[in-house]
This record gives C-alpha cells, structure tokens and sequence, in this order.
C-alpha cells in the first residue's frame, strides 16, 4: 500500500472511531443508568434529575393496570419494612407483573421524589428464610387444636402441584419429600423464584379453623439454597 | 440409562483426546511412517460424532418415553396438549441449559466429523493440524457436560416421582418456550455457533503449518457460508419470537440475549468479505485470521452472556453459574494463539496484493470489516458494562450508534460493486454508477412519499411535544435512510439486469436465459447481490418499524360495542371468550372489529392463556398484516368494567421479514456448493 493511501485510510477510520465515540458520549451520558437501591434515591436528593435503573418488589394494592400511566409503588427486595418509592410508568405492561413482583424500571428521579420511567421488565422474587425455629408439618398436625389461630412459622415441603391463587388452597406441604400427612396452605401472593414442588419452604401464618393453614408470607428455606 | 448417557460422553472425550494425540504424533513421524497415526486421527474425528450421538439420542429417547428420572427431562418436558407437543418433546432437548450444551458439542462433532470426511483422502498437513485444533475446543465442550451443573444425565432427587414414575412435582418447560419459532431458533442458532469453529480451527491450522496459501479459505469457505446463514436465520426466528410472544410489539430490543447472537453474525460479515479478498487477490490474510478468531472469541462470549445470568435480560432462560473457567480460558486461548501466530508468521500472511487509493474496492472491503469489528465491540462493551459495575444502557444509546454506523454501512456496501480493485477512476465509476443512481433518485422519491404520508404522521402522534431540532434531526436520518436503502436496492437490481444484457450480447443468448445463467452458474457473486438487495430492503423496513413506530395503551369498559381508536384505525369490542383445556391452563381471547378511516378491515382477536402447571400467563398477540404496516394488538388483561389493551402500529415491518428473506435464499445460493470446485 503506498504511505499516501495507508494515512487517508488511517484518517477516515480514525474520523469514523471520533463520531462513534461522540454520539456515545452525547447519548450514552442522558440513556445509561447506574443500579441504585430505593433506600439510596429515597434518603438523598443527590439523584433528582439522574437516570438510574431500579429493582424492587411491587407493593400489594398499590398499583391498578388500567391507569396510564401506571402507578405502582417498589421497595427494595432484601428489605421488608424498608423505604419505598413511586414509580410512574409509561409503557407496556409486562404480562408477569403482580403483587409482590420484583420490578426492575429505569426512569428519571423527580424533585418529587417519584421515578418517571419508560423501561421495565419483571422477575420472580427469590425469598429465603431459615428453617431452623420452624415447626413440622406433622408436629402441627399433633397439637392442632392448641395451636390453632397462633402465628406461627413452619417448615415443609411442597407436594404435588402448585394451584393458581382464587382456590380455597394454593398448595399442599408435608415433612418429607412426597409424603402424605400433608397440610393445606391458603396464600394469594407471590410464590418466590424457583419454588415448585419438591422444594422446601418456610411459611408464616396461622392454623384456621377449617384444618387450613392461612399464610401470610411464603419464602424458600435458606438451608436449601445452593 | 443417565449411565450410558454419560459413559458415551465420556467416551467421545476420550476419543478427541486419542484423536489429538495421533494426529500430532503422526505429524511428528513424517509423511509415510505416520500415515497409519494420521488415519486413526481422522477415523477418531468420527468416532467422537458417534459417541455423541447416542448421548444425544439417549436424550432425546427420554423425552419421547417421559422418563422423569432424568432430572433435565421432568425440568423441561412440555405440557403441551396440541399438535405441536411432539415437536416440543425434541426441542426439549435444547430448551434448557444442560441439553444445549449437549446439542451444541454433539453440532461441533458433526461439522468435525464433516470436516475429516472431506479431507481424509488427503490428509494434508493443514487439515491434519486444524482437526487438532477444532478437537481441542471439541474437548472443551465435551469437559464443561460433565460438570454437574452443566450434566443433562442427573437423576432426578428423591421423591420427585411416584411409585410408576409419574411426576409429583410442578416443574415442566417455560411455557414461553413453546412455540414454533423456539423450536427452531436454538438449533439453527447453536449450528451457526457450531460451524464458526471450523474457519477457526483452519485459520490456526493455517499458522500452524505457515501456509498462507488460499487452501485452507478454500476449504472452509462454503461452511462459512452456511455457518453465517444459519446464524441469521436463528436471529431473524428470535426476532420474530419476539415479535409475536413477547408481546411488547417490537423485535428487537437490544436485549443481552440478542446482542449474544449478533455479535458473531457482525464479525462474520467481516469474515466472508475477508476471504472474497483472500480467494480473488491475496490480500487481507491477517484480516481473515483476525475475523475468524473474533468471530469464535464472540460465539463464547454470547453463550457466557446468554447462560451465565451476569446481565438482566427479559429472557427468563436458565440463570445459573455456568463453568466460567472454561469459557473463559477458550475464549483467551483463542486470542492468543492468533495473537502469537500472526506475530510469528507475520511475513508469510503480508498481502500478495497492494491497493493504491481510498476509492478502491479494496478499500470498501478494509471499512466493511473496520465496520463490523467496531459494531461487534461497542455491541459487546455496552453489553457486558453492567456486569462490570458501569451503567446500563437501553435501546435509546444503541439506536443512536446503530443507525449512523448502519447507514454509512449499507451505502459502503452498495457502492462496493461499482468500484474496481486498486483504484477507481471518476470517469469509469460515474459511468458505472449512473443508471442505478437515477433508479436510487426515482425510488427515493417514492419512499420520501411514503415517510410524508405514512411515517411522519405517526411521529407527530408518538411525539407531539418534539422538539424542533430532534425532529429535524429524527427526519434527515431517516430520509438518508431511505435514500441509502433505495440506492442499495438500485444497485443491487442493475447488476443484475446490466449482468443479464452484458451476457445476453456476448453469448446471443435470450435476456432471461442469461438472467438464469446468471444465477445459476455465478451462485457466490449473485448470491452475494440478492443478499445485498435483502440487506436493502432491510433498512427500508427498519426506519419505517424502528424510527415511526406509533403506539398507545389504552383501558376500554368491557362490554361489547365500547369502541376506541389509535391514529386512523377504530377498534370496536365485540365480547370475549374462555376455554379451559384439558391441561388446565385457560385460554382468554378478545374480540375487536377494526376499521382504517371509518372502513372495516377485519377482526383482531388476542389473548392471554394462563399456563396451569407453571403458573404464568403468556400474552397472545395478534397482528393485522397490511402492505405498508402492522396493527399489533395486545390484551393486556382485564376485569368486570374493563379491559386494558395496547396497540401498536408498526410501519414497514413486512419489508424487514421480506429483506431478512431475500437475504437467506441470497446466503443459500452462495453457499451451494459447486460440484467440481472440491479444494485441492
């Protein structure tokens, strides 16, 4: 290649690299959103104005899919009396979306402190908690009559099949893996990531009078975590 | 049975291992004395395709018996109750991680197994060294299965199943998985990953042995081709995967996942362009081997991005820790070994060919591949930002380098076939370029009056409080967009026809005879311009379905006769139904009579069917297909007083599916090999 070729060459690439390099630059700078957590945004005015990308679970009740925008509120996922943030969503809602779903959402913060977002996309939340001061299903089952209407924590696994919420029981659990003294579990919620049957799980709640274990938080059991 | 499935796996590795050393040993014995290790080499290379076909076929079998003890065949059996479920127990198969891993090691073997079939007659040193190579990633896949997390033979844990082993648990495959264009999608996706191994595995081979002749591009040159094509024709199905189950309205979305599988497809562009150079003039040898490599480096990289889970993605594939370790030493070694090679055999690989000026074809060529390597590592970085702690990035910074770079792209790759090697004259390339520049004038004309009255409005909807200069700047993209893409679509047509007359004198020949010739006997080169002419169309489609995209939610009461309307279309809600089937899962449609300016232009009936087994819901779209647009209606659910539905109007979509396949019967007809021309 002669040198009077190989330096127009170099230069038109080099102009080439020096455009991508700036729109990058001008768009990436007001588009790219660092993670923040909601307890961050909520306990600073550092981040009105920034674009940041936030994960956390949808409060019960807080949102109605007809409006639009929609309004939801999110708390972070490791917490469960933390801060909580509003969120005002402009876009498709995705099909999976529901009370205690985690909701990941990149939007602006507002001098109101509310988060103006156009992205979202949805996950299952993954729950743990320990097993080791929950009762037996079958240690239940024994003193049903003393126990029932405490709340208490109990440790299970689930057998057969989970059913949809709007039944009189979502699933059933028993002390081992496919065993029959089973107890029914009464939850509408949101089940965590990877919980199916087989799976051990921790549940909070009381006994009802019908023989029915109403719950009022599901999680998998840390001890079972990989 | 796992126990056989496992032992042929392990069987097959050992085999690459036997196939590796003989092959080296038999090299380093001479010509004659190692002919005998040499064979045994190349037989080895078949044996390890075998072996890996029962481990696949024992998966497969396990699927069609529903033999739950596998843990991967109860984790992704289908639930399906339709025609379809047969197709959905073979894809099961690759539908999770374990068996794509499988799958795609048992893909490798086979192009392996090709590869010594094509070259056992004449086991030359090059194929001899680049078999080594291409068995040495074969062992990389074929080590990583037998990682328990990566192993589809586990058995499922205790008390899964009852006593005539039926399931008793709730797992099954992702609804979302099926569909048809899942079913095809992996497999022809994990093809194009497999087949990029070879030009790999020869451009080492060729560095190896320092034969910078255009042998090995010879003989790696047509599964190139067909690696490339599967590849895009996998991402063109995902897309419209996307299109139609993700239910968002759009193809794509710049998301992990997609980006994994365009990364190799960029890069291999640069590939095919290198080695047109190579074969014709003995240029750009170090660019072949450069591309091969990147393009292997990309195929690991997309499978660490798709599998490991670093990134959020809206694909809620298998997020587990994957054997990072492997992946990540195939993907160094690779580097380095083309790194050292080159290094070391710099001298041999400098071109034979020099070119003289910028507007040479050459020069076209050098940008396509600056091009393509530049786009794969932005694409790649801004991907990968997030897993490194920086920002995350969403369509809108993608889109705005995109676009630039894509235009500037196709207009490279329009002009590219007016120019002459070395050097073009400005006399020679006007006279050249001046038929299909007055046809790009016309066609311009036309798609500008297409944007005015079909596109502009749906900005103007989308974006009422636009600033002036944003939609100055929006317009003048998009018309360059268009004028490009006449201009390619122009180019690419004369060719043809200019082709068929230039023949036609010369031969006295019929027009259309020569047309046909034409297209039969110069399959590489027509086939390289109807895939220009698709690429053409492509960007026509694209800035009409990604610039002026129109779309709005909307909530309707929900009883028959509410009406609503979105741009110039009236939908009209006729009721709803609800089906339980006998799975259990419960299917929901919704009816619509839709009408453009007050005059009906059919029905509109999506849905949602809520999958009983794994408890998710999956949106049914449906999609009202005009010339020039596409009515893309969601229901997004509903209650007692009202339903909430999304539309969206996408301009030119059909042009994209249209282009996407004139690109694939373009790929297809290159690729077909000629029957005589089997490399020396």
């Amino acid at each position: 290649m002669n040198k009077r070729a190989r330096m127009r060459l170099i230069g038109v690439t080099a102009i080439v690299l020096i455009v991508i390099v700036a729109i990058f630059l001008g768009t990436g700078s007001k588009d790219g959103a660092y993670y923040r957590k909601v307890s961050e945004i909520v306990s600073s005015d550092e981040y009105v104005g920034e674009r940041v990308r936030v994960g956390g679970t949808v409060i019960a009740g807080s949102w109605n899919r007809q409006s639009n925008p929609m309004i939801f509120d999110i708390r972070d996922e490791d917490s469960e009396s933390g801060p909580t943030i509003q969120v005002i969503y402009q876009g498709g809602v995705p099909s999976t979306f529901g009370d205690g779903v985690v909701a990941i959402v990149t939007g602006e913060v507002t001098a109101e402190g509310t988060l103006e977002s156009d992205d979202m996309i949805t996950k299952c939340p993954s729950k743990y908690e320990s097993a080791k001061d929950a009762i037996g299903i079958e240690s239940l089952l024994d003193r049903a009559d003393s126990m029932t209407g405490t709340t208490i924590k109990i440790t299970g696994y689930v057998v057969g099949e989970i059913k949809a919420p709007g039944g009189e029981s979502r699933f059933f659990v028993a002390d081992e893996i496919g065993g029959t003294e089973d107890l029914a579990i009464f939850w509408e919620g949101a089940l965590p990531a990877g919980m199916d049957g087989g799976s051990q799980v921790v549940i909070l709640g009381a006994l009802e009078d019908d023989g029915v274990f109403a719950a009022t938080d599901v999680s998998l059991s840390e001890e079972s975590r990989e | 049975m796992q126990i056989i499935g496992n032992l042929f796996v392990w069987l097959a590795l050992i085999i690459a291992v036997v196939a590796i050393g003989s092959l080296f040993w038999g090299r380093r014995l001479g010509n004659k004395e190692g002919e005998g290790l040499t064979n045994t080499g190349y037989l080895a290379t078949f044996g390890i395709f075998g072996a890996t076909t029962v481990s696949v076929a024992i998966l497969l079998a396990a699927f069609f018996r529903e033999d739950f003890v596998f843990e991967y065949v109860a984790e992704n059996h289908t639930t399906d109750v339709s025609g379809l479920s047969w197709l959905y127990k073979i894809s099961g198969v690759w539908a999770g991680r374990e068996g794509s891993l499988l799958f795609w090691a048992w893909l490798v073997a086979m192009f392996g197994a090709y590869v010594a079939y094509r070259r056992i007659q004449k086991t030359d040193e090059l194929s001899n060294m680049s078999l080594v190579v291409f068995n040495i990633v074969q062992i990389f896949f074929l080590v990583s299965l037998l990682i328990d997390t990566n192993n589809p033979f586990k058995t499922s844990p205790d008390g899964w199943l009852g006593p005539n082993g039926e399931l008793l648990i709730a797992v099954a495959m992702n609804p979302l998985l099926q569909h048809w264009a899942m079913i095809l999608h992996p497999p022809t996706l994990f093809v194009g990953y497999a087949g990029l191994a070879v030009p790999f595995s020869f451009a080492i081979g060729a560095l190896i042995v320092g034969d910078s002749s255009k042998t090995w591009v010879k003989i790696v040159d047509r599964i190139t081709v067909f690696s490339w094509l599967f590849l895009g024709i996998g991402i063109g199905l995902g897309a419209i995967w996307a299109y139609v189950v993700l239910g968002w309205g759009g193809f794509w979305a710049w998301d992990p996942v997609e980006n994994a599988s365009l990364l190799p497809w960029l890069t291999g562009v640069g590939l095919l362009h290198s080695f047109t150079v190579y074969r014709r003039r003995g240029a750009f040898k170090k660019w072949a081997i450069v591309m091969a490599t990147a393009s292997f480096i990309l195929v690991i990289l997309g499978t660490f991005i798709t599998r490991s889970g670093v990134i959020q993605s809206v694909h809620a594939f298998e997020k587990d820790p994957i054997s990072l370790a492997i992946f990540l030493s195939m993907m160094v070694g690779a580097a380095l070994a083309a790194a050292v090679g080159l290094s070391i055999r710099s001298k041999e690989f400098s071109a034979d060919d020099e070119f003289e000026s910028l507007t040479s074809k050459e020069a076209s060529y050098y940008f396509n591949n600056v091009l393509m390597l530049v786009a794969a590592i932005v694409v790649a970085a801004l991907t990968m930002a997030p897993a490194f702690g920086g920002k995350s990035y969403g369509p809108a910074t993608y889109d705005a380098i995109a676009r630039p770079v894509g235009i500037l792209y196709v207009l490279i790759m329009a002009v590219c076939p007016m120019l002459s090697w070395r050097k073009t004259e400005g006399a020679v390339f006007w006279k050249r370029i001046k038929w299909p520049a007055l046809g790009a004038a016309v066609l311009t004309a036309v798609f500008a009056v297409i944007w005015w009255v079909e596109l502009w409005p749906n900005y103007l909807y989308q974006f009422p409080d636009a600033s002036p200069l944003t939609s100055v700047v929006h317009s003048w993209e998009a018309l360059l967009g268009l004028a490009v893409a006449a201009l390619a679509i122009s180019v690419s047509i004369f060719l043809f026809v200019d082709g068929a007359r230039k023949r036609s004198t010369a031969k006295g020949e019929g027009y259309f005879t020569s047309l046909w010739r034409i297209l039969s006997k110069a399959r590489t080169q027509s086939g390289g311009y109807l895939t220009h002419l698709g690429i053409g169309i492509i960007l026509f489609g694209l800035v009409g379905s990604t610039m002026f995209v129109h779309e709005q939610i909307v909530s309707v009461p929900s009883q028959p006769g509410s009406e609503f309307s979105v741009g110039r279309y009236d939908f009209a809600f006729q009721g709803a139904e609800q089906q339980q089937l006998d799975n259990g899962d419960t299917v929901t449609r919704v009816n619509f009579v839709v009408s453009k300016n007050g005059v009906p232009i059919g029905t509109a009936a999506p849905g949602q069917i809520e999958f009983f087994r794994q408890q998710q819901t999956k949106l049914n779209a449906y999609v009202l297909v005009e010339p020039l647009h596409d009515v893309f209606v969601v229901y997004q659910g509903g209650d007692e007083e009202f339903i909430s539905m999304q539309v969206k109007i996408n301009p030119l979509i059909s042009w994209v599916w249209f282009g996407f396949l004139l690109t694939i019967i373009g790929t297809s007809l290159a690729m077909y090999p000629k029957k005589l021309a089997v490399a020396a």
